[in-house]
């Protein structure tokens, strides 16, 4: 009887969710040459990315491109789809000139129940176009903003990856960053939840440095709360903000 | 009709090292503009820019231009074949190259 019943508790306990939610942003290929064509393709959503989990990605408040310093919106160019099973958005982008464009997506606040709070997740993710990497290091200005260190594009796995985290455009000391890997394949195991969102701190520059084990993509999302809250059936409510980065990392192939 | 592949295949292979040059090449109407780089963002201040067609076989050059940006003429029935601009920096090495395709030349034509 104390067999079953710990087995029931930890069947329970298996199907608690236990990773990071994380605006997405993940383009068909980030390191863009001539050979390969004119144009990317963006898929956004709302997701568990190591689990492989989806959530319900409303249309965004914003989403932009940012090439050369010149911002545009291409909110209407977006179209349903599904990721992960669950709604999202995607679109191809006509890549006309080379450097880096920075995609950027500001999601309507997601009310979370669970966590009694709202959720914003800042998302971007930069692309190399026709083997230029000017504007790599851009800074788009966000509410809460991920600006690279490290290069976010042409890195191995094993690499490290560095950025200062910013809030209202100020570094933020001690920032928490979750990491979390996009499991694309179904494959990745983890012998820990904790092993699912990796937790690490900035400094007190706001500078934090990650190293990731395996080649793909990688979601960096370092969380704040902000000063106002929100207002949920008449009453305020945390309102978290989070930067999110997606960063590709190449296989070392020797 | 697109530029053989085997073209395209033979120059993927160039590599790119420290301080290498970069190449882009656009059309607007029928002028065709090239623009060449250093990785450090710096101009090169001489060089030459080749035209070739599809099947290699060079058409015409040009001197680069200091200011960054080299143009001239849409070469007659480029359109339909696609066009090779390959540049070359003095004589240490420096050389990159871009491939008009025909889809390029339209839509720099067109503005499709």
């Amino acid at each position: 009887m104390k067999h079953l019943a710990s087995t029931a508790l930890s069947l329970a306990l298996t199907a608690a969710p236990a990773a990071a939610h994380y605006g997405m942003i993940i383009p068909s290929d980030n390191m863009v040459s001539q050979e390969d064509g004119r144009s990317v393709d963006l898929t956004l959503s709302f997701s568990h990315p190591f689990e492989g989990r989806g959530m319900v990605l409303e249309m965004p408040a914003a989403f932009t491109v940012t090439h050369e310093g010149e911002e545009t919106s291409l909110l209407d160019q977006l179209s349903e789809t599904e990721v992960m099973g669950e709604p999202g958005y995607e679109m191809t982008y006509d890549l006309a000139r080379p450097g880096t464009y920075v995609f950027a997506m500001t999601p309507e606040p997601y009310w979370e129940p669970e966590e009694d709070a709202f959720i914003t997740h800042y998302t971007k993710t930069y692309v190399s176009t026709y083997g230029d990497d000017e504007g790599w290091d851009t800074e788009l200005g966000l509410k809460t903003e991920i600006v690279p260190l490290s290069k976010p594009f042409a890195l191995w796995s094993g690499n490290v990856f560095q950025g200062i985290v910013k809030l209202d455009g100020e570094a933020v000391p001690n920032a928490e960053v979750e990491v979390e890997y996009y499991d694309e394949e179904g494959d990745a195991e983890a012998p820990s939840d904790l092993m699912i969102t990796q937790t690490i701190k900035a400094d007190e520059n706001g500078v934090f440095t990650y190293a990731v084990p395996t080649s793909g993509w990688w979601g960096f999302a370092a969380l704040n709360t902000a000063e106002e809250p929100m207002r949920h059936e008449g009453e305020d409510k945390a309102h978290e903000l989070g930067a999110v980065i997606w960063v590709h990392f190449e296989e070392w192939d020797d | 009709m697109r530029v053989p592949l085997a073209l395209i295949a033979g120059l993927a292979v160039v590599p790119a090292a420290a301080h290498d040059l970069r190449v882009f090449a656009f059309v607007e109407g029928e002028t065709v503009n090239v623009e060449a780089k250093f990785s450090t963002g710096r101009l090169p201040v001489r060089g030459e820019v080749r035209v070739l067609d599809a099947s290699e076989t060079l058409i015409e050059t040009h001197e680069i231009d200091p200011d960054g940006v080299t143009s001239f003429p849409l070469v007659p029935g480029a359109r339909d074949e696609g066009l090779m601009i390959e540049v070359e920096i003095g004589d240490d090495g420096h050389s990159d190259y871009w491939l008009l395709t025909p889809e390029d030349i339209a839509r720099g034509q067109d503005g499709s």
